[in-house]
C-alpha cells in the first residue's frame, strides 16, 4: 500500500517536472527566436545605426556673475548675443568654403576676404563650428534659419558678450576680459575652460573670475548621419557664476576720477621755476643737466612745464577698510576690450606700455609684437593706486614720529631747536668736512631763498610746518642710539608698509622699507651702485626718515597706514569686495541698478571689515601726531624767524565748518636730479569725526608740491564727501564711440571752486 | 570517508570491483561537471573582452579576479559534494536564521550609513548577501516540504513556505535588489510547483511577487536607478533616452553581430564604452558582437544541457528532499538565464542580474558552483 502511492507521487512528480521542462522550452524558444531575429532580420538595419549614430557632447557655458556698485548699479552685465558659425566640414574645401562664404556676406555684412582671413588665421577650436560674425541681430539669425537649404552647415550661436553700463568709470577697478593666453592656457583648461572663452585679465574681473565664471554644464546626446538629434543621453546644467558687490560707490568713483583727471590738466598748463643760483651769486639757473661727452653745462630755462601724467586717489572708510573710490589716471574704457578691436587699432589707442602689459591682442589671443619706445609714466592699463611705486615725501613723516615716541627716542614735550640745515653728530667733522660722507641735510628751500628757518619745534609743530631737519635727527639718532638696530623700520613696517595690503585685486606693488637686504638686492640688480649697495648706513636712515630714498609704496598703502592713525591702532586689510551673491540677483526698476533686496548671500558678507593687525597706539602719541596733522589743515602756522603758515593751512583757508573735520600731512616727493619739475606731488588726510570715518589719499606725478597738486584733489574730495561740493549725477553711460583714439573719453569736474587758496 | 571520491583510483580492471556501483564517487555527473567548467572558461573569456579597453591600468584586472573566483568556487564545490544532501536537514534551520540576520544587518548598515547597500565591502571583496541568501532559502524550502509526505502540498504549509521564501524576498527588495528577490521567487516556485503546490497556490505566488514590484516601485522603495529602468522598458519614448541608452546599445550590438559574429575582440560596441558595466551585466551582448548567432547557440545550448542534466536528476532522485532542490536550482538558472539574456534582447527590463558561469562577479559564480554540488551530490547518492 505504501509502495503504491510512492509510485502514485513519483508520477505526479513527473508530470510537475513536466511542466517545468515545458516553461523551459518556450522560454528558450523565445530567446532563440529573438536572437535570430535580431542576428539575421534586424542585423543589417542595426549596423547602420551604429554608423550613423555618434555620441555628441556639447558644452553649455555658464553665465557670468554681475558685478554692482555699493549703491547695486550694474558696473559688469552680460548681454545675450548671437554670432554665425559654419561646420568645420564645410569649409576644409577650398571651392565650398568660397560659396558658402559668398551666400553668408550678404546676410551678416562680412566681406568675403574677412572670413577667408579669419579661417587662415586658424586661432579657432577646431571642435566647435568656426564663428565668421558676431553680435548679429535677431532677425538675421533667424532669417539664416530659415535658409538652412541654402546655407548647409550654417549654425547660429548663442553667446553672452561683457557690458560695462557705467564705463568708463572704475574700469581700473571692475577690469576687463581677454582671451586666455598661452601662459595661462594649462591652469584654465584644467579647470574646464574651453579655449574660446573669455577670461578675466584686470581688476576684480581676474581676482575674482573663480566666483564669477561658475562651472560648465553639458549636455550629451546621439546624432544621426545628418547630424539631427536622435536622442538626449544626459544633461547637465551649468552652474552660474555668483555676483559681486564692490564697496566703491560710483558716486564718490566719478567725482575722485573728475577731480584728478581736472586738476592733472591743470598741473600740465602750470610750470615750476627755476632759480637763479645763490651760489654762482645769482649770474646762472640753479638747475643744468651736464653732457656727457663735452661736459657743459646745459642749464634749463627759466619756467619748465610740470609732465604731471599720472596720478592716483584712494578714498577709504578707516573703521572697516572699505575702499569707496580708487581712481588712477591715465584711465580706460573697459568696453575697448569687447569691441572686437583689431590688434593695429589697439596699438593707436593704447600707450605701447600698456601693449606690453597686456601681451596679447584681446580679440585674436595673438601675442603682440614687442614696441621700440616706450613711456611708462603714460602707461594706462596699470591701477595706479596700488600698483604706483611712489616715494612718499613728507606724507612719511607721521610714522618717523610714530616710532621715535613709541620706542621712547623722543617724548612729545622735548623740543628741538631747528637751524634750516641738520650736521650728522655720529659723523666726525674731518670726515664730513673732507665730504667722504655726506652729513649736512638742509630742509626745503623757503620763498626768500634758502632752506626754511623753523626755531623751537616739537612733534606736532614738527608735522605742522613739515620740519625736515627735526626728523633727519629721529633718522640719525634712533640708529645711533640703538646699536643700529633697524628701529624705525619695524615701527614703519607696523603700518603695513613693505607688504601687500592684501586687497582682493591682481598686481599690487608691496611697497619697499630700505634696509642692508633690499640695498644688496638693488645694487645686485643695478638699480643703485655696486658702491652704495655696500651697507645700510646711517645716511640712508636720515633719508628714510623724511620718506625719501629707496622707500616706496602705492597711494592704497599710504591711505592704509593714515587710517591706522585714525583708527587709533587698527590696521585694517582693504577691502573692494562688499558682498557675493547667489547667481542671480534681479535687475531693479530703476535702470542700470540691481535689486540688492532681494540677493542672497554667497558667503558671509565682511561688514566690520578685516583686522590685520593691531598695533600699540597710546593716547598721547595718537593724540602728539593727530594734533600736528589737525594744524596742517587749520593753522596756526609757527613763529621763528618769521610766521610760517603750516603746509595745509594756505589751501584749506576756505574749508568750512559745516565740512567733515580733518587732519592731514603734505607730501612732495623729490625725482630725478631733484629738478623741481620733477617734484611729484602727496597729500593724506582723514576724517577726525567717528561719524564720517574717510581717509583719502592723492597723489599726483611730476606735478608740483604736496599743497598744490595733490592737496586739492584732497580738499575737493572731503567737500564732495560732506555733501558740499556739487557733484553731477551718475548716469549710464553713452556707447563707445569706436572711432575715438584715445582709450578713455575725458572727464571734468563743472565746479572746480574747491581748488581755490588763499595767497 | 566522505572525501574518498576525491582519491578513487582509476578503474584498471578489476580494481575497483571492491567498491559497489552505488558508491558516491562512481557517480558523478560528468556530463554536467564538463559543462559548467566549458561555460566558466568561456566566461573568463567574455569577461576579458568586455572589460579589457575600459580598465586603463591592468587589462587582465578583471579576468584575473574572476580566476580566482573560479578556483574557490571549484573547492566549494567539490566540499558540498563530498557531504549527503540528507545532512542539511539539520543544518538548514540554522543557516537561514543566520542568513536573515545577516540580511537585517545589512539593511541597519545602509540606514546607518544613509545609502542604499547590497554588500559588504569587505577590503579586495565585496560579499553579496543576497547571493547567500539564494542557497540557503532553497535548502529550507526544500527541507521544509519534503518534511511532508503526502503528494500534495496542505495549504498550512504552503503558506508556511511562502514565509520562508517571503522574508528573505522582501529584506532583499529592501535592499534595493529586485533582480536577486525575483530569483529567490522563482525557485520558489519551482519547488512548489515539483512539491505539488495547486494550481491557484502558484497563481497567488505570482500575483504576490508582481503585486510586490508594484508596491516597491510605487512606494519609492525601488531607486530611482531601478525605477527608470522598468519605465524604460514599458515606455521607452516616455523615460529619459539615457536610461534606454545602455540596453539599446546591448541590443545593437548583439544584431551587429550577424549570424557569424566580428571576430574575437573585435566588436566596436563592445570595445567602446557605450555599454556601462558590460562584464557583469551584458556579457551576452559582447558574445553576440564577437561570434554572432553562432556564438550565442553555442553558449545557450550549453546552458540547454545543463538544464537539461539538472532535470534529469529530479527525475532520478530517490527522494523528494533531492527532487525539490534540483526543481529550485532548475527553475532558478533557466529565470536567470532568460533575465539576463532577456535584458540584453530587450525583452526583459534591465536589472543586475548577471549571466550564470559567464558573468564577472564572485558571490554570483560561488553560490552557482555550491548550487550545483548540491545537485550533484542528489545525483551521486540516487542510488543508496
Amino acid at each position: 500500500m505504501k509502495g503504491h502511492t510512492e509510485n502514485m507521487a513519483a508520477d505526479k512528480r513527473a508530470t510537475r517536472l513536466g511542466v517545468l521542462a515545458v516553461v523551459g522550452t518556450l522560454l528558450f524558444s523565445i530567446v532563440g527566436a529573438r536572437l535570430w531575429f535580431l542576428q539575421t532580420v534586424e542585423a543589417d538595419s542595426l549596423q547602420q545605426q551604429v554608423d550613423t549614430t555618434k555620441v555628441r557632447t556639447k558644452p553649455l557655458i555658464p553665465e557670468r556673475g554681475r558685478i554692482f556698485d555699493a549703491d547695486g548699479r550694474i558696473l559688469a552685465d552680460n548681454q545675450r548675443s548671437l554670432s554665425v558659425a559654419v561646420d568645420w566640414e564645410l569649409l576644409r574645401r577650398d571651392s565650398q568654403r568660397e560659396e558658402i562664404f559668398r551666400r553668408l556676406s550678404g546676410w551678416v555684412d562680412v566681406p568675403v576676404e574677412d572670413m577667408e582671413e579669419r579661417f587662415q588665421r586658424g586661432i579657432f577650436d577646431t571642435l566647435l563650428p568656426m564663428p565668421v560674425a558676431e553680435d548679429v541681430d535677431e532677425r538675421t539669425a533667424i532669417a539664416i534659419q530659415e535658409r538652412v537649404e541654402d546655407l548647409p552647415g550654417v549654425t547660429i550661436i548663442e553667446d553672452s558678450e561683457r557690458v560695462y553700463p557705467f564705463a568708463p568709470l572704475a574700469s581700473h577697478v571692475v577690469g576687463y576680459m581677454g582671451a586666455i593666453t598661452a601662459e595661462t592656457k594649462d591652469q584654465y583648461t584644467s579647470n574646464g575652460y574651453s579655449l574660446n572663452e573669455r577670461v578675466g585679465q584686470f581688476g576684480v574681473e581676474l581676482s575674482m573670475e573663480e566666483q564669477l565664471h561658475g562651472e560648465w554644464g553639458y549636455i550629451k546626446f546621439e546624432v544621426d548621419n545628418r547630424n539631427r538629434i536622435v536622442s538626449v543621453i544626459e544633461e547637465v546644467p551649468p552652474i552660474n557664476g555668483r555676483d559681486i558687490q564692490l564697496t566703491i560707490d560710483l558716486d564718490q568713483q566719478q567725482y575722485a576720477e573728475q577731480v584728478l583727471e581736472t586738476q592733472i590738466r591743470l598741473r600740465q598748463q602750470a610750470v615750476a621755476r627755476n632759480p637763479l643760483d645763490r651760489d654762482t651769486n645769482f649770474t646762472t639757473r640753479a638747475f643744468y643737466e651736464t653732457d656727457p661727452v663735452t661736459e657743459e653745462k646745459i642749464y634749463y630755462p627759466e619756467e619748465v612745464p610740470f609732465k604731471a601724467p599720472a596720478g592716483a586717489v584712494v578714498v577709504q572708510n578707516h573703521e572697516t577698510g572699505h575702499v569707496i573710490a580708487m581712481a588712477s589716471y591715465p584711465t580706460f574704457d573697459n568696453r575697448w576690450f569687447e569691441s572686437d578691436l583689431s590688434g593695429g587699432k589697439f596699438g593707436e589707442i593704447f600707450d605701447a606700455t600698456d601693449l606690453e602689459a597686456v601681451e596679447y591682442d584681446p580679440v585674436t589671443g595673438l601675442a603682440i609684437p614687442e614696441t621700440i619706445k616706450t613711456d611708462p609714466d603714460r602707461s594706462t592699463l596699470v591701477n595706479r593706486a596700488i600698483q604706483g611705486r611712489y616715494n612718499l615725501g613728507s606724507t612719511f613723516k607721521p610714522f618717523t614720529a610714530y616710532a621715535a615716541l613709541s620706542t621712547g627716542l623722543l617724548t612729545t614735550t622735548e623740543t628741538y631747536e631747528d637751524t634750516g640745515t641738520y650736521r650728522m653728530v655720529s659723523v666726525d667733522r674731518d670726515k664730513c668736512e673732507s665730504g667722504v660722507v655726506r652729513c649736512v641735510y638742509k630742509n626745503a628751500t623757503c620763498p626768500f631763498g634758502g632752506p626754511c628757518v623753523y626755531g623751537t619745534v616739537d612733534v606736532h609743530t614738527a608735522l605742522a610746518v613739515s620740519s625736515d631737519a627735526f626728523f633727519y635727527r629721529i633718522g640719525e639718532l634712533i640708529m645711533e642710539e640703538n646699536e643700529q638696530k633697524d628701529l624705525l623700520q619695524q615701527q614703519v613696517k607696523l603700518f603695513g608698509f613693505g607688504s601687500d595690503t592684501g586687497i582682493d585685486l591682481p598686481f599690487e606693488f608691496g611697497g619697499t622699507v630700505p634696509d642692508r637686504e633690499l640695498k644688496e638686492r638693488y645694487a645686485a640688480n643695478g638699480v643703485i651702485s655696486k658702491d652704495e649697495g655696500t651697507g645700510y648706513f646711517t645716511g640712508d636712515n636720515v633719508q628714510l626718515a623724511i620718506g625719501q630714498g629707496l622707500l616706496s609704496a602705492s597711494p592704497l598703502q599710504l591711505a592704509v597706514g593714515y587710517g591706522t592713525i585714525a583708527n587709533s591702532g587698527f590696521v585694517m586689510k582693504p577691502e573692494i569686495i562688499k558682498a557675493v551673491f547667489e547667481a542671480g540677483v534681479p535687475d531693479s526698476d530703476r535702470q542700470g541698478y540691481a535689486d540688492i533686496s532681494q540677493a542672497r548671500f554667497a558667503e558671509e558678507p565682511n561688514v566690520d571689515g578685516e583686522v590685520v593687525r593691531q598695533i600699540p597706539m597710546p593716547a598721547e602719541i595718537r593724540e602728539e601726531i593727530s594734533s600736528g596733522l589737525r594744524r596742517v589743515i587749520t593753522g596756526p602756522g609757527h613763529f621763528s624767524d618769521y610766521l610760517h603758515s603750516t603746509t595745509g593751512e594756505k589751501l584749506f583757508f576756505d574749508y568750512p565748518s559745516s565740512a567733515i573735520p580733518i587732519a592731514g600731512k603734505t607730501g612732495t616727493a623729490q625725482g630725478r636730479n631733484n629738478f623741481p619739475w620733477n617734484d611729484s606731488s602727496a597729500f593724506t588726510a582723514y576724517s577726525i569725526d567717528p561719524e564720517q570715518p574717510y581717509t583719502v589719499t592723492a597723489y599726483l606725478e611730476k606735478s608740483g608740491y604736496g599743497a598744490t597738486a595733490a592737496g586739492p584733489v584732497v580738499k575737493c574730495m572731503f567737500l564732495q564727501l560732506s555733501g558740499i561740493a556739487p557733484t553731477d549725477s551718475v548716469v549710464v553711460s553713452e556707447p563707445l564711440d569706436t572711432n575715438s583714439i584715445f582709450p578713455a573719453a575725458p572727464k571734468k569736474l563743472n565746479d572746480t571752486s574747491c581748488f581755490s587758496r588763499r595767497g | 570517508m566522505a572525501t574518498s571520491f576525491l582519491s578513487r583510483k582509476p578503474d584498471s580492471g578489476l580494481g575497483n570491483i571492491g567498491a559497489s556501483p552505488a558508491d558516491p564517487s562512481r557517480n558523478i555527473d560528468w556530463v554536467l561537471l564538463t559543462v559548467q567548467i566549458v561555460l566558466t572558461i568561456m566566461g573568463g573569456f567574455i569577461v576579458f573582452s568586455a572589460s579589457r579597453t575600459r580598465l586603463v591600468e591592468d587589462p587582465y584586472a578583471f579576468v584575473t579576479r574572476q580566476v580566482i573566483f573560479a578556483f574557490v568556487a571549484v573547492v566549494v564545490m567539490f566540499a558540498v559534494m563530498a557531504f549527503d544532501y540528507e545532512m542539511w536537514k539539520e543544518r538548514a534551520r540554522f543557516l537561514y536564521g543566520l542568513t536573515l540576520v545577516v540580511l537585517v544587518l545589512l539593511i541597519l548598515l545602509g540606514i546607518a550609513g544613509g545609502e542604499d547597500r547590497i554588500s559588504f565591502d569587505l577590503g579586495p571583496f565585496n560579499v553579496q548577501p543576497a547571493e547567500l541568501a539564494k542557497f540557503t532559502t532553497l535548502l529550507m524550502l526544500a527541507v521544509y516540504l519534503a518534511d511532508e509526505r503526502s503528494e500534495e502540498v496542505s495549504y498550512p504549509r504552503f503558506l508556511g513556505g511562502l514565509l520562508i521564501v517571503g522574508a528573505p524576498a522582501v529584506l532583499i527588495v529592501i535592499q534595493p535588489d529586485l533582480g536577486s528577490a525575483s530569483v529567490i521567487i522563482s525557485l520558489a516556485m519551482g519547488v512548489l510547483l515539483v512539491a505539488g503546490a495547486k494550481a491557484r497556490y502558484i497563481a497567488m505566488i505570482s500575483v504576490l511577487s508582481v503585486a510586490t514590484v508594484a508596491a516597491a516601485f510605487f512606494g519609492q522603495l525601488v531607486n530611482d536607478y531601478q525605477s527608470a529602468r522598468i519605465r524604460a522598458l514599458i515606455n521607452p519614448a516616455a523615460a529619459g533616452a539615457d536610461e534606454t541608452y545602455q540596453a539599446e546599445n546591448a541590443m545593437r550590438a548583439i544584431g551587429t553581430g550577424g549570424v557569424w559574429g566580428k571576430g574575437w575582440l573585435q566588436g566596436p560596441l563592445t570595445n567602446g564604452r557605450d555599454i556601462p558595466v558590460m562584464w557583469a551585466d551584458f556579457p551576452f551582448a559582447a558574445v553576440g558582437e564577437q561570434f554572432g548567432l553562432v556564438g550565442c547557440v553555442v553558449i545557450l545550448s550549453l546552458f540547454g544541457v545543463a538544464l537539461i542534466r539538472v532535470w534529469r536528476i529530479a527525475h532520478l532522485s530517490r527522494d523528494s528532499l533531492g527532487t525539490y532542490i534540483c526543481a529550485g536550482v532548475f527553475t532558478m538558472l533557466l529565470w536567470q538565464i532568460f533575465q539576463n539574456v532577456g535584458m540584453t534582447l530587450r525583452i526583459m527590463p534591465v536589472t543586475g542580474l548577471p549571466l550564470p558561469f559567464i558573468s564577472y562577479g564572485g558571490s554570483g559564480l560561488i553560490v552557482y558552483f555550491a548550487m550545483f554540488g548540491l545537485v550533484q551530490s542528489v545525483h551521486m547518492r540516487r542510488m543508496r
